[in-house]
């Protein structure tokens, strides 16, 4: 684990792996396939990176299962090695790194220091901030203390995972720790929301390496996430689309209809109104996703995913088109306020409180416009 | 039973897919792809700019690959680029149109596109790549030999 980025290009970097450039734009090209971008993109990828920097990248997690790491070390294209030894310079992670204690709190502080205003931050885990941050701390500091500082010399945040992204299921009710997504406390960045419980492998790798190679901030849906990969919902990309279209409706598991792969929106499938890449890129290097192996979709990148009811309940068609809650930027108004209050720390059960008050306002808002 | 596509399952809807493709003629996916590629073809022409489509993002059944492949053919040049994986490159009877596919280290397809170029940059070399060999080339000549006393004096 390098304490501090060296000085290499992503291309000398291959070459001493002995990785050609040839191997390199094969690396590309099936990295963009998996990423379902134009194809064209791989070649040009390549050449681009081959002469860029290692961006440095700190890792931080925070109250999490550790779910969405495992998810990330199961890239398939392209791999964590290879993204870790090669693309990028992953200076700080406490799962994955040799060091601790103290060391690993230098190594973080020098990561820092030596890459300010460069380094691409990644979060993962929702920030607690009940009992003056108790909840989550690490060397002694407090979750939302050290996103606080971290933040600051970021040149761009990538929350990895529904509960940094909308807090996921810390922050479902009655969210006992006062957790809040990460745009609840940081304002002053570009951030990027990769959600999923957790996101796809190849969404997160694919995801940093897209912002690494160009530089930019991904095209953004309003919930911050990036269109390449949550433009469509599952309903969309299904493959057993053309039974929904037909009325052929499974009606419990293990039925007819279920043993003919026929539609599972009766079954509580959340596919018409989750965003995700699953029916697409698929999970476990590209084998399958719930719904092919017989389950419905429980909806995990959309935010407040947990509170929605039961995931077996079929849905009704007015939910269809219905904003997510809590939008990022609503999260980000009332944690720029309560910031302000002074009073995040004290009053977080209040201020989770007035969120969902102003979240439900915000739906029905939403609704009357649509309908209107 | 090693792999996933030994198992036994019938699917309502793979059947439907592959009888809609016994139709004959080159069904509604096939003549989009082969319209695409005149249009990258007469870019190429126009503009020398080169372009791709990537088959594995597109919904086809065996029945459609097949008609793809018997359409564009076979070209006179094949190669074989042995790097981080296999890439096997094939002309088609389509100057210009290239059917490319990338398999990765344990053989398993990581990508397959048809490549719209004068040549795909996969075989090209790069001008960086053949400077850096031409210093190292003149750099041998001005010291030959000389690695291998060292060689000969350590043994």
């Amino acid at each position: 684990m390098p304490l501090a980025s060296e000085q290499l290009t992503v291309g000398e970097m291959l070459l001493r792996h002995g990785i050609s450039r040839r191997g390199f734009i094969q690396f590309c090209t099936a990295t963009a396939t998996a990423m379902a971008l134009p194809p064209w993109i791989g070649a040009a990828m390549a050449e681009q990176l081959r002469h860029a920097q290692r961006p440095s990248v700190v890792y931080l997690s925070f109250q999490e299962c550790t779910g969405c790491f495992e998810s990330l070390t199961r890239s398939f294209a392209p791999t964590i090695e290879n993204l870790i030894f090669n693309v990028i310079s992953l200076d700080y992670d406490d799962t994955l790194m040799a060091a601790a204690g103290d060391a690993a709190e230098t190594a973080l502080a020098n990561a820092m220091k030596d890459n300010f205003g460069k380094y691409v931050l990644v979060i993962d885990g929702s920030v607690p901030t009940g009992a003056g941050g108790a909840y989550c701390t690490a060397g002694g500091r407090s979750a939302v203390d050290i996103l606080r500082e971290a933040a600051k010399g970021a040149a761009a945040i990538v929350c990895v995972g529904t509960c940094s992204a909308f807090g996921g299921i810390p922050f479902a009710d009655p969210n006992p720790t006062g957790a809040w997504p990460v745009t609840a406390i940081v304002n002053d960045k570009p951030i990027i929301n990769v959600s999923g419980c957790p996101p796809i492998p190849e969404v997160i790798t694919g995801t940093l390496l897209q912002f690494v190679s160009t530089g930019r901030i991904p095209d953004l849906d309003e919930h911050l996430r990036p269109k390449a990969f949550f433009g469509n919902t599952i309903h969309d990309r299904c493959y057993r689309r053309p039974f929904y279209d037909e009325g052929k409706f499974a009606k419990s598991f293990d039925d007819e209809g279920a043993r003919n792969g026929w539609c599972l929106y009766e079954l509580g499938c959340k596919g018409p109104t989750t965003h995700n890449a699953c029916a697409t890129i698929k999970w476990n290097g590209g084998t399958s996703f719930p719904i092919e192996s017989g389950h419905g979709c429980l909806g995990c990148s959309e935010p407040g995913f947990w509170d929605k009811g039961s995931f077996y309940a079929a849905q009704s068609s007015a939910e269809w088109g219905k904003a997510g809650t809590p939008s990022p930027r609503r999260a980000l108004e009332l944690g720029a306020a309560a910031v302000a209050a002074g009073a995040v720390l004290g009053v977080a059960s209040a201020g989770v409180g007035r969120l969902r008050q102003h979240r439900s306002e915000q739906d029905a808002a939403d609704h009357n416009q649509k309908e209107g | 039973m090693s792999r996933l596509s030994d198992i036994p399952i019938r699917s309502e809807s793979s059947a439907r897919i592959e009888r809609s493709g016994e139709d004959g003629g080159l069904g509604g996916g096939v003549a989009a792809i082969l319209s695409e590629l005149a249009t990258l073809l007469e870019r190429l022409v126009a503009a020398e700019s080169p372009g791709a489509i990537d088959l594995r993002s597109l919904p086809m059944s065996p029945m459609d690959r097949a008609v793809l492949q018997r359409v564009l053919g076979e070209g006179e040049v094949q190669a074989t680029v042995t790097a981080q994986g296999l890439s096997r490159v094939r002309e088609t009877r389509i100057s210009g149109v290239w059917w490319v596919e990338h398999f990765d280290q344990q053989g398993e397809m990581v990508a397959e596109l048809i490549d719209v170029s004068r040549v795909p940059v996969i075989l090209t070399s790069a001008p960086d790549e053949i400077a850096a060999s031409a210093r190292a080339l003149r750099a041998q000549l001005i010291t030959p030999s000389g690695s291998e006393g060292k060689h000969a004096a350590r043994q």
